[in-house]
């Protein structure tokens, strides 16, 4: 496997989406390749930190309102 | 706790534990992803609003086809492409980018070591948020659900309307371009000394520390 290919499939490494056989291939081109290690750990690195960030709530203030009226939406609605 | 079923069911007796749970499960979700599309509180607010307006309305007519997450998902962000497209009638809408060939990386520092107080800084986190703002929205959408939310990559074709090679390639890029910036960032805090550390002239800089 070549760098090309390896950026091709990274995603789908990471994701574990590859056979056997293009898995190994990766696994392979990784051993020996230091540039595309780097690019899978920094990209697993990325994904990483962003899950860590991005799970933010709505603003307490603003979560309380909007739960109290949809509440009452909610329940007024019974039939 | 409720099964998909049981909640839609309960919902229907307008249970107030499952509008709790209804509320509690994808309220966040739903207003992450409004504001990562248009970047407004309010606006953000007035779409989980209308959002689970619109589900109360439809829940005697809900098939159980569509999982309420996904339902909810997928008005939520039809009505924030409707708010943008109002927004800015003129300018194309989801900014796509030409689908040709991956972005190649050119930074090839390893940052995944670096000390905790370069990675998670506030002007890190201010750069994943800037970071993320410069992905064509299409993608920045498929990245949040896929990677954030950690949504298959089914359920986020059928949220968008679009196909599962097409998330595929969508995330693949997103994740890229998102490495591609964030080491760049990175690779500079680890090059330059941190501010106010630095040694004052005539000392010696001590031997084999490598900022
Ligand atoms: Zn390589």
């Amino acid at each position: 496997m070549k760098c090309e290919e390896l950026l091709t499939y990274l995603s789908d490494y990471i994701d574990q989406n590859l056979d056997e056989e293009l898995t190994e291939e990766a696994q392979n081109h990784l051993a020996t390749c230091q540039n595309c290690r780097v690019v899978l750990d920094t990209t697993q690195q990325t994904i990483f930190l962003y899950r860590k960030q991005g799970t933010r709530n709505i603003p307490a203030g603003r979560r309380q309102r909007l739960f109290k009226q949809l509440e009452t939406a909610f329940l007024e609605k019974i039939a | 706790m409720f099964t998909e079923s049981e909640l839609i069911e309960a919902l229907r007796q307008r249970n107030p534990e499952a509008f709790s749970y209804l509320f509690e499960t994808y309220s966040d979700k739903i207003y992450r992803l409004a504001m990562s599309l248009l970047g407004s509180e309010d606006e953000a607010e007035g779409i989980v609003q209308d959002s689970f307006l619109r589900l109360f309305e439809k829940l005697d007519q809900f098939e159980g086809r569509a999982k309420l997450g996904t339902w909810l998902y997928r008005v939520a962000y039809n009505a924030s492409i409707d708010l943008l497209r109002k927004r800015r009638p003129v300018v194309p809408l989801l900014d796509e980018p030409d689908d040709e060939g991956l972005p190649v990386p050119v930074v090839y520092v390893d940052w995944c070591q670096a000390p905790e107080t370069i990675l998670a800084s506030e002007e890190a986190s201010l750069e994943l948020e800037r970071a993320i703002a410069q992905l064509p929205k299409r993608y920045r959408t498929v990245f949040i659900l896929r990677d954030i939310e950690g949504l298959s990559t089914a359920e986020t074709a059928e949220i968008l309307s679009i196909s599962v090679s097409a998330v595929k390639v969508q995330l693949h890029r997103a994740r890229l371009m998102l490495r591609e910036q964030l080491s760049a960032y990175f690779s500079e805090r680890l090059s330059t000394k941190p501010k106010g550390l630095a040694q004052p002239k005539g000392l010696a800089q001590p031997k084999g520390v490598n900022l």
